[in-house]
């Protein structure tokens, strides 16, 4: 029997994926300046005209809301439409020809599209401090809320471009998934805005838990939903994705 | 050695009841420069794909140096590299940036990945397009970056999927030399689905062809021949409106404006040149033993009634004569 030829140990195989990811700037950034930076700091100037004499509650949602649009546009959005673009163009086939675990493809993907996300987040969150005026109270837990907050969208993303047929209708599906995370629950406007029956329905959201953390670590507000248990609830989420992309995205196609 | 085993394999995509490829049974020895032909859609890109672990079979099995293709998830990806018809590979690097990572995730060293690059660059003529992105280069030379990137760290079998594809000939005559010398030089097996019949006959050990789905022949050019041998292939060249006559019973096809194609008995030969000779109509003549090309067609035809010869021709006929 003739050995398998040698391959790179995974650590290798994730660092390079990663790096060929990362090149995706070169196509990503103006779209990624466009919706997850001004589209972003728009809805926080817009907001704040309407928000400046509702108190410092209301406009850390606006803050941390906007945030959660930026990962929403930098990394959900990204990755489906990536995704949906490497099996369109037989990208995923190259890489399955290739002495790689699929798992590697996956996480770098995930990785690359957050590191992506960072600047644009970064902005947001400098833009909304200045335009809203309001204290930052920054945790140290933001080292672990930002990252597992982008990478949990960012496998739901992949989840969306795998499952999908086309990139066309990858890209309509994530602009609408994006627009009904922001608006079906408390991330942008406070709970108290919204119907009663949301208090529950909006426990179903990501984007719930992802804007409770970013308030909690950014701001330093309390919230109904403790920061343990978003950090829970998104990981939970990043592995349920990743698990369910690694299942779907068989390289042998039927 | 035996590279590939290919036993009863049928594919029938989803939604479909004529199966692409229909229990084909294929050995490709060690090696080998193995050919597929077949006209479109006749279910190469189907069976190369199988090979590649890309697409799985409805029924039959694939084994690859004697083990299944899914042996473990790095089996197959670790022997073969895959040239699909079309694709972009990395088209957000530059070509030698996905000649680097190529080389570098099929097991070489950094330095080695490196050194690979450019050897690869150097011996596809690849120089101008170096620093570009795939995605910006032309059809020719995206190409030529998709093989460069399938050879790359030299896997052990290659599946090349109309590699001359957007070619001009003097790149395309670059390609099959590339084949011929990894073949040579690195005892490389290479399966290759193409076109380009004529040009694949000087590089192809061995030949498979296919039609609807089926493997209607499997051998060396040379044998496969053998029985078209016995014929000669006589080319015509003569103004549309004046056809030569030809002697009885010859059966010319018309294979473009002012242009006939004869299959003649060898002995009848001196006959035919005596004819042509004499007809200050004829422009030009070309007399040679069958290509790989008239075997396809010879083969095309036995297998369909689609395609059928002009009729034969009786007596001098009514060509005009000088």
């Amino acid at each position: 029997m003739l050995s398998i030829r040698k391959t790179q140990p995974f650590p290798i195989q994730l660092w390079d994926l990663t790096l060929i990811q990362l090149a995706n700037w070169r196509w990503s950034w103006r779209g990624n300046l466009l919706t997850a930076l001004i589209a972003p700091v728009l809805s926080t100037v817009a907001l704040s005209v309407f928000a400046s004499n509702r108190g410092l509650n209301t406009l850390g949602y606006i803050l941390t809301g906007n945030m959660v649009m930026s990962l929403l546009f930098g990394s959900f959005d990204r990755v489906a439409g990536h995704f949906a673009y490497m099996r369109a163009v037989g990208r995923l086939d190259f890489f399955a020809t290739l002495p790689i675990y699929r798992v590697s493809l996956i996480l770098a993907t995930v990785i690359a599209f957050l590191v992506l996300s960072l600047p644009a987040l970064t902005l947001t969150l400098i833009a909304g401090t200045l335009i809203l005026e309001i204290p930052l109270a920054l945790s140290p837990w933001l080292l672990v809320v930002i990252p597992l907050t982008g990478m949990a969208l960012c496998g739901l993303g992949a989840l969306l471009g795998i499952i999908v047929r086309t990139p066309e209708e990858v890209g309509n599906l994530s602009a609408l998934i994006t627009f009904l995370l922001l608006a079906s629950g408390p991330v942008v406007i406070p709970l108290d805005r919204f119907p009663g029956f949301m208090s529950v329905l909006s426990l179903l959201s990501p984007a719930t838990y992802a804007a409770s953390a970013l308030r909690q670590t950014v701001l330093g507000m309390p919230d109904r939903i403790p920061l343990i248990v978003d950090i829970g609830v998104l990981s939970a989420i990043l592995i349920a994705s990743l698990w369910v992309v690694g299942r779907r995205m068989d390289w042998r196609q039927s | 050695m035996t590279v590939y085993d290919v036993i009863d394999l049928t594919k029938i995509y989803p939604k479909q009841t004529v199966p692409a490829n229909d229990h084909i049974s294929l050995s490709v020895e060690a090696g080998e420069i193995f050919g597929l032909l077949g006209d479109n859609g006749a279910g190469k890109t189907t069976l190369v794909k199988q090979m590649a672990n890309l697409l799985a079979p409805t029924s039959g099995t694939i084994r690859l140096f004697g083990q299944p293709l899914n042996a473990s998830p790095l089996y197959t990806p670790g022997q073969i590299g895959y040239m699909p018809q079309d694709g972009l590979a990395l088209n957000n690097l530059t070509v030698g940036e996905t000649l680097y990572f190529t080389a570098h995730l099929r097991g070489m060293s950094r330095p080695d990945a490196r050194a690979e690059r450019d050897r690869l660059i150097d011996l596809l003529d690849l120089g101008a397009a170096r620093d570009r992105h795939t995605a910006r280069i032309s059809g020719g030379q995206r190409r030529l970056a998709l093989l460069a990137t399938t050879i790359a760290a030299s896997p052990p079998v290659l599946l090349l999927d109309e590699p001359t594809n957007d070619l001009d000939p003097q790149h395309r005559r670059r390609v099959w030399d590339v084949v011929r010398d990894l073949n040579r030089e690195r005892d490389i097996t290479t399966i290759l689905v193409t076109h380009n019949v004529i040009e694949a006959e000087k590089v192809i050990q061995r030949v498979g062809i296919m039609r609807a789905g089926k493997l209607i022949a499997v051998g060396r050019p040379g044998a496969l021949k053998a029985e078209l041998n016995q014929q000669l292939r006589l080319e015509i060249v003569f103004p549309p409106d004046q056809p030569p006559t030809l002697p009885d019973g010859a059966q010319p096809r018309e294979i473009g404006p002012g242009r006939w194609q004869v299959l003649i008995d060898r002995d009848a030969a001196p006959l035919y040149l005596h004819v042509l000779n004499q007809n200050p109509a004829v422009e030009d003549y070309l007399l040679s033993t069958a290509t790989l090309e008239d075997l396809y067609l010879s083969l095309a035809e036995s297998t369909t009634l689609t395609d059928s010869p002009l009729p034969p021709q009786g007596g001098k006929g009514s060509a005009d004569r000088g």
